[in-house]
């Protein structure tokens, strides 16, 4: 085998590399919880998960209520996702993190 | 005297035939150079809505102003009372004059070795070149600043451009301790820096042993980025390993020096009961002492 098929090898199955980063949320919509993309699907990814986290952090901010009822303007189930649409940890504690959470949400 | 007069006879005779003409002509390039430069300042306006590249509105608008004030020249010549085909051939001397001039003098024109919206560095100047003129170049620093550097400075001295390539070394380097697992923190800051989107995966990142010094392990990230998204990577990179580093229970190093107190009597042996003292200086000054 020659040394770069190896290094193939090894970039494809060591550690994969994310092409972008996505905040999903959901939104209460006549009384449905309607998923959402900042950026949207349409839109080119963020190419960092810190920024995508701290975007993320700031909607949760921007939103959160102590409410357990879920309003029209409230953002939920906030989280980083990538460009696979899979859940992405958080990176300070490598830990799978929803942003006010609501029942069925699972990583 | 009858000399004189007689020039001065001429010059009124011809003032009377040429006057009306050469007023007008003067008018007609006054006005028209006036006219031009309301023009172009428009034409740039349009222009910057429908594009923000710079330097081709510069050259499109610069271009085109060429042009106009060449015809507003023309056209006052012509009603001065010039023959059209003297001014096309003055024009076509003048044109092949400089462009012959150009050739052949331009391996000896210092020339800037940048262009408009490229980022620099000059001497502890760090910025974006907003313009260039022939005797300044208008630098925009990353802290809002718009400095005008002579460009007879900036030939004199070193200029580094950012955008000749394309790519950038990002350096991660971080110390941990002696007693640290070495191999998994190799491990931790390479996978870091391979899984950024941002980091290039060719030339790959590498992690090195740079030294053993006094206090650390000293180890050195290298990976390669665009170079507009380097600044934030290289911060984004420093954030993730002291976090991943923290997580993994591999600790960074930090400036300190051991002092080991000993009793006299127990120089030439140590007896069990006379174990050494040992007190950690922290950078702060404050001894903590451990026994």
């Amino acid at each position: 085998m020659k040394v770069s098929e190896s290094l193939k090898i090894i970039d494809e199955g060591w550690v994969r590399k994310p092409k972008g980063f996505r905040v999903h949320f959901q939104r209460l919509v006549n009384s449905e919880l309607v998923t959402d993309y900042v950026p949207g699907e349409d839109e080119s990814p963020l190419d960092s998960d810190v920024v995508a986290w701290r975007l993320a952090w700031k909607l949760f901010q921007s939103t959160r209520s102590d409410s357990t009822e879920t309003g029209e303007d409230a953002l939920v189930n906030i989280y980083v996702v990538d460009d696979m649409g899979n859940p992405v940890r958080f990176y300070g504690t490598n830990q799978p993190t929803v942003l006010n959470k609501r029942e069925g949400v699972s990583f | 005297m009858e000399n004189e007069i007689a020039k001065l006879y001429e010059f009124g005779q011809i003032v009377t035939i040429y006057g009306k003409n050469v007023l007008v002509g003067l008018l007609i390039l006054v006005a028209g150079l006036i006219l031009t430069r309301v023009l172009i300042k428009n034409f740039r306006r349009l222009l910057q809505r429908f594009t923000g590249n710079r330097p081709f509105i510069s050259t499109v608008s610069t271009s085109l102003h060429l042009i106009l004030v060449i015809i507003v020249v023309a056209q006052a010549l012509h009603y001065v009372g010039v023959e059209p085909i003297i001014i096309r051939r003055i024009f076509i001397a003048i044109t092949l004059a400089a462009v012959g001039l150009i050739v052949l003098f331009r391996p000896f024109i210092p020339t800037l070795p940048f262009k408009v919206g490229n980022t620099i560095k000059t001497g502890d100047l760090l910025g974006k070149v907003e313009a260039t003129t022939f005797l300044n170049t208008r630098l925009r620093t990353f802290e809002g600043l718009t400095v005008f550097v002579p460009n007879s400075k900036i030939l004199n001295d070193y200029v580094i451009n950012y955008h000749f390539t394309p790519t950038r070394r990002i350096k991660v380097d971080v110390g941990i301790r002696y007693d640290q697992d070495l191999l998994k923190a190799k491990q931790v800051l390479e996978s870091i820096m391979i899984e950024d989107p941002r980091v290039k995966t060719k030339p790959r990142p590498v992690v090195y042993v740079l030294n053993l010094t006094d206090g650390c392990v000293k180890l050195g990230g290298r990976c390669w980025v665009e170079n507009l998204k380097y600044w934030v990577t290289k911060c984004d990179l420093v954030e993730k390993v002291k976090l991943r580093f923290d997580r993994e229970g591999i600790v960074i190093t930090f400036p300190q020096r051991d002092v080991h107190l000993y009793h006299e009597t127990s120089v030439a042996a140590f007896p069990e009961a006379e174990q050494p003292r040992t007190i950690s200086i922290q950078p702060d000054r404050h001894a903590t002492e451990t026994v």
